[in-house]
C-alpha cells in the first residue's frame, strides 16, 4: 500500500532528489497513481523552472558591453592573453600581493583563466573527505547524494579520485549493520566505487557504554582511529575536506 | 614542455571560464536586481578568487568556491547599506531599453516580483537552487548555514512562490513552461 499523504517538504526533497533510492521509488509510485499528488509535484516543478527562467536573460553586463565592442583578433589575441597569465603564474603573479590597483585592470576573464591555470598546474591526485557526524536522514541523504555526483563527476572527468567518508557522533549509525538504511548503496560505494568508510573510534566507545551494547559496524569499514586523528592528517595532505 | 601545457590548459578552460562569470552575474542581479552592482559584486569577487587563489585545492569545486566569494561580497554590501534596503527602489531603470524580449513578457515579470517579495535569506536560497542549480550540500557551504535550514528556506520560498504565481493564473504559467520543455 503506497502512503499518498506526502508533506509538501518531502515533495520539495523529491523533485530536487534529495532522498533516497526507496523514498524516490515510492513517491514516484504514489505519484503515478494519485492525480492530486502529480498536481502538487507539477506545481513544484513549474515553481522551481519558473524560477530558473526568470533570469535566464537579464541585462548584459559592463563586462559583456566593452567584449562586444572591442575588435576580435581571434587567435593572436587569445594567445596574448594566456601568455599574459602564464607569465603571471611564473612570476607568482608578483603584482597582486602588493599592488591591488593592477590586479584589477586585469580583465575579469583572464582572472579567471589565472584561477584555472593555476588550478590545473596543481597534478595532486584528487582527494576528498567527507565528514558526516549526523545521523538525520536529510543529512546523510545528502550526504551520499553529494558522493555519488563527486564520484560521477570525477568518473565523467575521467580523473582519479580518492573518496573518503569519515563518520563519528550520530553519523556512525550509517555504518551500523543492525539500523542503518543504508547498507546496500554504502556496500556499492565500498565495492564499486572504491570509498573508504571511517567510524570514529572514539564515537563507537561512546555508543557502546551509552547503549550497555556492543556496535556492529559493515565489514570493510575502518574503526581504529578517531575523527580527530582522521580529519586533520587529510587536511593537511591536501585532501579536500566537505562536511554533511 | 610544461609552458606549452599550461598555455593549452588555459587556452581551453577560456570559454568554460567565460560561462562561469555571466552565471555569477545573473545570480549577482537575482539577488540584487540591478546590473551596475552585480557587475561591481562579480569584479569584487574577480579580485578576491585572484587574491585567494592558492587557497583553491580543487577545480570540481571551484563553482561553489566562487559562489561563496560572491555571497560573501553581497553580504558585505547588506551590511553597509543595511538589512532593509528597499529593492523595489533598485530596479534596473535601463533594463527595457536593453532587454526588451524577456521585459516584454509578463510572466517573467510576474515571477521576478514574486522573488522580491521573499525575504532575502529565501531569495538567496532559492535562485541559488533553482536557477544555479546548485545541491544543498554546496548552498549550504556557501551560505553557512546546516543543511536543514537550507532545506527550510528552499520550502517556505517555493511555497511563497506557489501561492503568489497560483494566484497569477495557472494558464499563464503553464504556457510557459510548457514553451521551455519545447
Amino acid at each position: 500500500m503506497v502512503d499518498h499523504n506526502i508533506s509538501e517538504e518531502r515533495l520539495n526533497l523529491f523533485i530536487d532528489e534529495q532522498l533516497d533510492s526507496d523514498e524516490m521509488d515510492a513517491i514516484h509510485k504514489a505519484v503515478l497513481e494519485d492525480a492530486t499528488l502529480r498536481e502538487r509535484v507539477c506545481q513544484l516543478k513549474a515553481v522551481r523552472e519558473l524560477v530558473g527562467y526568470a533570469y535566464s536573460e537579464v541585462p548584459p553586463s559592463r563586462y559583456e558591453n566593452e567584449k562586444n565592442k572591442r575588435i576580435q583578433p581571434g587567435f593572436y589575441r587569445a594567445i596574448a592573453a594566456s601568455m599574459l597569465v602564464f607569465i603571471g603564474v611564473l612570476l607568482g603573479w608578483s603584482t597582486y600581493g602588493y599592488t591591488p590597483k593592477a590586479v584589477k585592470a586585469i580583465s575579469a576573464e583572464n582572472a579567471f583563466q589565472y584561477v584555472a591555470n593555476h588550478v590545473t598546474v596543481d597534478d595532486r591526485q584528487r582527494k576528498i573527505v567527507l565528514h558526516i557526524d549526523s545521523g538525520d536522514i536529510k543529512v546523510v541523504n545528502a550526504a551520499l547524494h553529494e558522493a555519488d555526483q563527486l564520484l560521477a563527476t570525477y568518473r565523467k572527468a575521467n580523473t582519479p579520485m580518492k573518496l573518503d567518508v569519515v563518520t563519528n557522533k550520530g553519523g556512525i549509525n550509517i555504518l551500523r549493520d543492525d539500523v542503518s538504511p543504508y547498507l546496500a548503496r554504502i556496500q556499492k560505494l565500498i565495492e564499486d566505487d572504491d570509498v573508504t568508510f571511517y567510524a570514529c573510534a572514539r564515537a563507537i566507545q561512546k555508543a557502546r557504554k551509552k547503549e550497555g551494547a556492543d556496535i556492529r559496524i559493515i565489514e570493510g569499514v575502518t574503526t581504529d582511529k578517531t575523527v580527530r586523528q582522521l580529519i586533520p592528517d587529510r587536511l593537511k595532505n591536501g585532501w579536500v575536506y566537505i562536511k554533511a | 614542455m610544461k609552458i606549452v601545457k599550461n598555455l593549452v590548459a588555459a587556452l581551453s578552460l577560456k570559454s568554460e571560464f567565460a560561462a562561469r562569470r555571466n552565471k555569477l552575474y545573473r545570480i549577482a542581479y537575482a539577488w540584487s536586481h540591478d546590473s551596475a552592482l552585480s557587475d561591481d559584486l562579480v569584479q569584487e569577487t574577480v579580485y578576491k578568487a585572484l587574491k585567494n587563489a592558492d587557497k583553491l585545492r580543487d577545480i570540481a569545486t571551484l563553482d561553489a568556491w566562487l559562489y561563496r566569494i560572491l555571497y560573501n561580497c553581497w553580504q558585505d554590501y547588506l551590511r553597509v547599506k543595511g538589512r532593509n534596503v528597499e529593492f523595489v527602489e533598485m530596479h534596473d531603470s535601463e533594463q527595457a531599453d536593453q532587454s526588451d524580449n524577456y521585459q516584454q513578457s509578463q510572466i517573467v515579470k510576474r515571477v521576478r516580483s514574486s522573488i522580491e517579495k521573499l525575504p532575502m535569506p529565501l531569495r538567496e536560497v532559492v535562485t541559488l537552487a533553482d536557477f544555479s542549480g546548485l545541491s544543498y550540500a554546496e548552498i549550504a557551504e556557501i551560505t553557512d548555514v546546516p543543511i536543514g535550514t537550507v532545506m527550510s528556506r528552499l520550502y517556505r520560498a517555493r511555497q511563497n512562490l506557489k501561492q503568489e504565481l497560483l494566484e497569477f493564473g495557472s494558464d499563464n504559467l503553464s504556457e510557459l513552461v510548457l514553451r521551455r520543455v519545447k
